[in-house]
């Protein structure tokens, strides 16, 4: 079975030296990543950590002393994510973005990002932690979050959604369609697919 | 693009607006509406002289949504094959030329969130028709235009006027010179530079805006040079079966077209890759002078763009 | 092509919608052998023979007014089958101009196109249209100008913007699609976008077609065909209401096969547009039931031969699989395994 081409592909974080500005972004096991870019960046470029700004969330992973220009934890994942917005606009040309964490955070930083015109060049994400995603019905249009199985009841219509490998970054969101549409009732057993 | 697909336009005005530039008008022989295009586009125009025959590009410097006319700068230069001194000496309001349809290899991207357009002399042109395109969005943009003295300033009253603020002027003559590092170092995230004009400035701006942190694909150019000369060379075209001698001050793409063969061209710069052609034996060097094949594609030697590149052998084959 | 336009045909309900003789013949076939695969098949969008469906660059058939009024069912039921990002509205514009141009060039019993300067007034007969408005105005048009035209014409339109040596699914009128979602999809790149199909991305198609479309000209059109199958003549077989259409696949047996399911084929044509230098995807969709497809003796042997040996992975994806085989159960008398002429031509 050939893969989507428009699931998204993670890679382990690397440290871009090209960028002037390095914006980071973590949640839960999401923070050791970042730790790892900044290491790195500590051995090869250290003069740009005092560009190097850090927002975290779920997280007590310890980021002090290295001469970061800011690091932040947050509460939660919106006030980390209302922080962003107002990090990028005061944002320049030559900044970078580094993202870890779950893929439905990565997903809801990178819609934020393309209002900015942040591209693929200046973006790196790494997936940690649950591989859960959140899935929007083409029926009802309604999303449901924390999605771990094949198929799974959609939050607003209630129909059983075949959850499909076709990625939408506007949504941040992969497609549900009906699952039983040609022959209702003939289900396939449920199983976590998306642990 | 080959040459049946052009159009047949008539000069319908000349003027000497700096010493070195004439800005042509064009219109359709027919009288109809020429196609409407995209700021940044450029045309090719076709020259049939009596020893030879000059394909080159000039970017469309009118209103994209002007459409019974075109308007395009040209430059005099002083080391030309001819074009250039074709169109300001041969060419009188009256001439028939033949034009290729528009083609946009230096668009304005359009979810940027602030344009910065740089032009040095007259590469000036490209950005007249783009700044028409910007005037109906609330993009925010600057135009700095370098030049050598305002007298060289092409089409400055035209820019003052509708411009204002947003350009800023810079005469060499008064030592007066852009702030790459300045301009560069302090723009908004989503910001696209795009630069027009000589070599070395280009140079400037990409290397600057890469030192910055910039990537790849915020950074535009376009530079239009006439081919590279070098030492005379003979190739071979192995399916129409005839050897083509390239002189020293014509490009393999011309000499081949000049020997009846067609060859598929977008830019004739080096820079979109449409001329791509497969060399089949080479006994010597490829000079590559495009920047479209990579560097391993360069060593490979297996392609050359012939409207810019040559070659020192004793013998190349190529198929076509 | 007849004048005549079967106003009254449905593609929903009771699904009265046939072909004449004459659209029977004139029916794009996608088969020049007795085989099928993917390929990237593009030629220039030339004129083709007289009377052919590629004889102008946009083709209006008998079908033209059932099918925009269907259109027009559809974009009751559901605002977002047209949509446009707001930095494609120069495209919008090109693209009302060059179907405006083609049709009134093509078809001037049909559609008249008047301009004096920016003020043009726009005639279309059949569907009653006498508009007067200011090109490049929207405030002049009583919808969006690609809504507006959109709704005039035949088949689905999507439109790519061209950036970062990528295009950009950004615009689109899709309401008679093969199974797939403009409001999920608009946004993606011409590869994600095109994500779901099997195999072909492993053979390079979409890489060898992304290049290509890059450079396609102003001026130098291209098309290609693309197909796919359908029970009942449904035009809208979208994502959004397949719990609607799903269930017909359950419903084709071997003796209503004829009847029931239908070969939809799309000559997609790809223009350059010039104002916002985007390129236009027009999909135009034809239907044919596989009982009329037969009554032309080359194509039964061809459609009977190619269904039977396609490839199981293009089966799942074109959604064929639980009424592939009554199909070539009910093609099957229809081929004695004679030969069948290479190319599509019913002789």
């Amino acid at each position: 079975m050939s893969v989507n081409k428009s699931k998204p592909v993670y890679t382990p974080l690397q440290a871009d030296t090209s960028g002037r500005f390095h914006l980071m972004l973590g949640l839960a096991e999401g923070a050791a990543a970042l730790h790892r870019v900044i290491d790195e960046l500590q051995a090869v470029a250290p003069d740009s950590l005092g560009r190097t700004r850090v927002l975290l969330s779920n997280t007590a992973e310890p980021f002090q002393d290295l001469g970061l220009a800011a690091v932040h934890v947050f509460e939660d994942t919106t006030a980390l994510l209302a922080d962003f917005h107002a990090t990028l606009e005061r944002s320049l040309m030559g900044t970078r973005l580094y993202v870890a964490g779950p893929e439905h955070f990565i997903g809801r930083t990178l819609q934020i990002a393309l209002a900015f015109n942040l591209n693929k060049d200046e973006i790196r994400t790494e997936h940690c932690g649950t591989h859960a995603r959140r899935v929007h019905c083409v029926h009802c249009r309604a999303t449901t979050e924390d999605v771990r199985t094949n198929i799974v009841r959609c939050s607003g219509c209630c129909r059983w959604l075949a959850v499909r490998d076709h990625y939408s970054r506007r949504l941040a969101a992969y497609m549900g369609v009906m699952a039983d549409a040609e022959a209702a009732g003939e289900l396939p057993p449920v199983q976590e697919v998306y642990p | 693009m080959n040459d049946a697909q052009t159009l047949a336009v008539q000069v319908a005005a000349i003027e000497q607006v700096t010493p070195l530039i004439k800005h042509f008008t064009l219109k359709s022989v027919d009288g109809g509406p020429l196609p409407a295009f995209s700021g940044g586009s450029h045309i090719i125009v076709v020259m049939r002289g009596n020893l030879r025959t000059h394909r080159n590009p000039y970017s469309l410097l009118s209103a994209p949504h002007r459409l019974d006319a075109y308007e395009i700068g040209v430059r005099r230069m002083e080391e030309s094959r001819g074009g250039s001194h074709f169109m300001h000496d041969q060419v009188k309001v009256g001439t028939r030329l033949e034009i290729a349809h528009p083609v946009n290899l230096f668009g304005l991207d359009k979810i940027a969130r602030k344009h910065l357009l740089i032009a040095g002399g007259i590469g000036i042109t490209p950005f007249l028709a783009q700044i028409e395109d910007l005037r109906g969005t609330s993009v925010p943009y600057e135009l700095h235009y370098a030049v050598r003295s305002a007298e060289h300033a092409a089409f400055l009253p035209r820019l003052r006027e509708r411009e204002g603020e947003r350009v800023h002027l810079y005469y060499d003559s008064e030592d007066q010179a852009i702030d790459f590092a300045g301009l560069l170092s302090e723009q908004p995230l989503g910001t696209h530079v795009y630069v027009c004009g000589p070599a070395g400035l280009i140079k400037r701006v990409v290397d600057t805006a890469h030192a910055y942190g910039w990537p790849g694909s915020h950074i535009h150019w376009e530079q239009f040079s006439a081919p590279p000369v070098g030492d005379a060379f003979d190739v071979f075209l192995s399916r129409t079966n005839i050897t083509v001698h390239v002189p020293h001050d014509r490009s393999l793409l011309e000499s081949i077209e000049g020997a009846g063969v067609e060859v598929p061209y977008l830019c004739r710069g080096g820079v979109c890759g449409f001329c791509q052609t497969a060399v089949l034996e080479l006994d010597g060097e490829l000079l590559h002078n495009d920047h479209f094949l990579s560097d391993a594609e360069k060593a490979r030697a297996k392609s050359i763009m012939p409207c810019v590149s040559r070659a020192r052998c004793k013998s190349l084959v190529l198929d076509l | 092509m007849s004048a005549v336009f079967k106003t009254d045909e449905t593609f929903r309900d009771d699904f009265t919608f046939r072909n004449s003789p004459e659209a029977i013949r004139r029916f794009p076939l996608p088969f020049p052998e007795d085989r099928y695969m993917y390929s990237v098949n593009m030629e220039p969008h030339g004129p083709g023979p007289a009377g052919s469906v590629t004889q102008f660059a946009f083709d209006v058939d008998e079908h033209y007014v059932a099918e925009c009024r269907e259109r027009a069912l559809v974009l009751a039921e559901d605002g977002l089958r047209f949509q446009a990002l707001p930095h494609m509205m120069s495209s919008q514009w090109d693209c009302l101009e060059l179907i405006m141009e083609s049709f009134a060039r093509d078809y001037p019993s049909h559609f008249s196109l008047n301009k004096h300067g920016n003020e043009w007034h726009w005639i279309n007969r059949p569907l009653n249209v006498d508009q007067k408005f200011v090109f490049g105005d929207a405030s002049t048009l009583p919808l969006q100008p690609l809504d507006y035209i959109g709704r005039q014409a035949q088949g689905d339109f999507v439109v790519m913007d061209q950036r970062e040596g990528d295009l950009w699914i950004e615009a689109g009128m899709v309401t008679a699609q093969a199974d797939w979602s403009l409001d999920f999809d608009i946004g993606m790149t011409f590869k994600e976008w095109h994500g779901p199909v099997p195999l072909a991305h492993e053979m390079n198609v979409f890489d060898r077609a992304l290049k290509y479309l890059l450079n396609l000209r102003l001026g130098q059109p291209v098309r290609r065909l693309n197909w796919t199958m359908t029970v009942h003549p449904r035009l809208d077989t979208s994502p959004e209401n397949y719990p609607h259409w799903g269930r017909d696949r359950s419903s084709v047996t071997a003796q209503n096969a004829g009847d029931l399911v239908h070969l939809r084929v799309e000559l997609q044509g790809l223009w350059r547009l010039p104002r916002s230098n985007a390129i236009l995807f027009g999909i135009r969709c034809y239907l044919i039931s596989v009982r009329e497809l037969a009554t032309i003796p080359k194509w039964a042997r061809r459609v009977h031969r190619v269904l039977a040996g396609l490839h199981p992975a293009l089966v799942e994806y074109k959604g064929l699989a639980r009424y592939r085989d009554a199909v070539v159960e009910w093609l099957a008398p229809y081929d004695d395994g004679s030969p069948t002429s290479s190319g599509t031509s019913p002789e």
